[in-house]
């Protein structure tokens, strides 16, 4: 094992455990490198440090409370979230039908092209929501 | 022990609420310490994850189950801190600039000094290392709350140390 490669597996060893033949490998090393043995000494007290400085407070008991007092001022949905679905389809099929009627073209013919725009626009209004939502 | 795909029944069902009360037993820890590593400061970090969780609520309806719960519980989380951390950033700067004083440096306790240190590394890697001693060195969890493989997250951690380490020698 070459100084990169032990200074590698030293810095893998603080992300989890090295395999034995590894460990072996590093430990050798390390007896007969006095630069990588320094660097391992540096690289352990700075994970003691770092242990030290980063500890995880805990949210403040009334974190609960405040947030559902947020929600409870959030003003209501007007409508349900299925509604708009709802509503587009419904619109779709009322105007595929009345051109059934009003048009001069065979009653099948613009069945199949009003379902097919009303399947492109829906499919539309899905991509537009779904990257509004993620934005 | 509670799992995703528990609320995930729940949604389908269309029982918010519950769904809603499962996701804050099991995250409202870990999404605070996220928005704690963004943000670095606890009570704000607090305070954004009101308003994530605030968000999660009134997006839930919407959930469609093509992402995990979790990647999208942390998306959400991560595009709510870091446009906080956008609109906020003069006066963080500010605050950063007033505490790290270099001529006082020595004589400040070894803790306050190491987290100037973290201050100075680039954002990822400062992310990467403060959440992995958050998450009681857990590569699994880093990688998975900033949405990165856990080779990238492994690669990060490293060159953090070492970037620490040359700054503690010098």
């Amino acid at each position: 094992m070459d100084c990169q490669e032990a200074k590698e597996k030293l810095l893998e060893s603080f992300d989890g455990a090295l395999s034995p033949d590894d460990s072996r490998q590093l430990e050798r090393h390390l007896i007969a490198c006095p630069n990588c043995a320094e660097f391992g000494e540096s690289l352990n007290s700075l994970d003691v440090q770092l242990r030290e400085a980063i500890t995880a407070p805990r949210l403040s008991p009334g974190f609960r409370a405040a947030l559902r007092a947020r929600i409870d001022r959030q003003p209501r949905r007007l409508w349900a979230h299925w509604l708009p679905d709802v509503a587009c389809l419904a619109g779709s099929g009322a105007a595929i039908l009345c051109c059934v009627f009003l048009l001069p073209f065979p009653a099948s013919a613009v069945l199949w092209i009003g379902a097919l725009i009303a399947a492109a626009s829906y499919s539309v209004q899905t991509l537009v929501l779904s990257s509004l939502e993620e934005l | 022990m509670m799992k995703d795909e528990d609320v995930d029944e729940l949604l389908r069902r269309r029982r918010y609420e519950g769904a809603f009360g499962l996701l804050l037993d099991r995250y409202q820890e870990k999404v605070f310490r996220l928005a704690l590593s963004i943000l670095k400061e606890a009570g704000r970090a607090e305070e954004v994850t009101q308003d994530i969780f605030l968000k999660l609520w009134q997006a839930l309806p919407f959930y469609d189950g093509r992402a995990a719960l979790s990647t999208w519980l942390y998306t959400i989380a991560r595009n709510t801190c870091y446009s906080t951390f956008r609109k906020e950033s003069i006066r963080m700067t500010v605050a950063i600039e007033g505490r790290a004083e270099p001529s006082r440096r020595e004589t400040l306790s070894q803790q306050a000094e190491i987290k100037q240190l973290l201050e100075r590394l680039p954002r990822v890697q400062r992310e990467a290392i403060t959440l992995f001693y958050l998450e009681d060195q857990s590569i699994q969890d880093v990688a998975q709350m900033l949405d990165l493989p856990q080779g990238t997250v492994k690669s990060h951690l490293h060159r953090a140390r070492r970037a620490l380490a040359d700054m503690m020698r010098s």
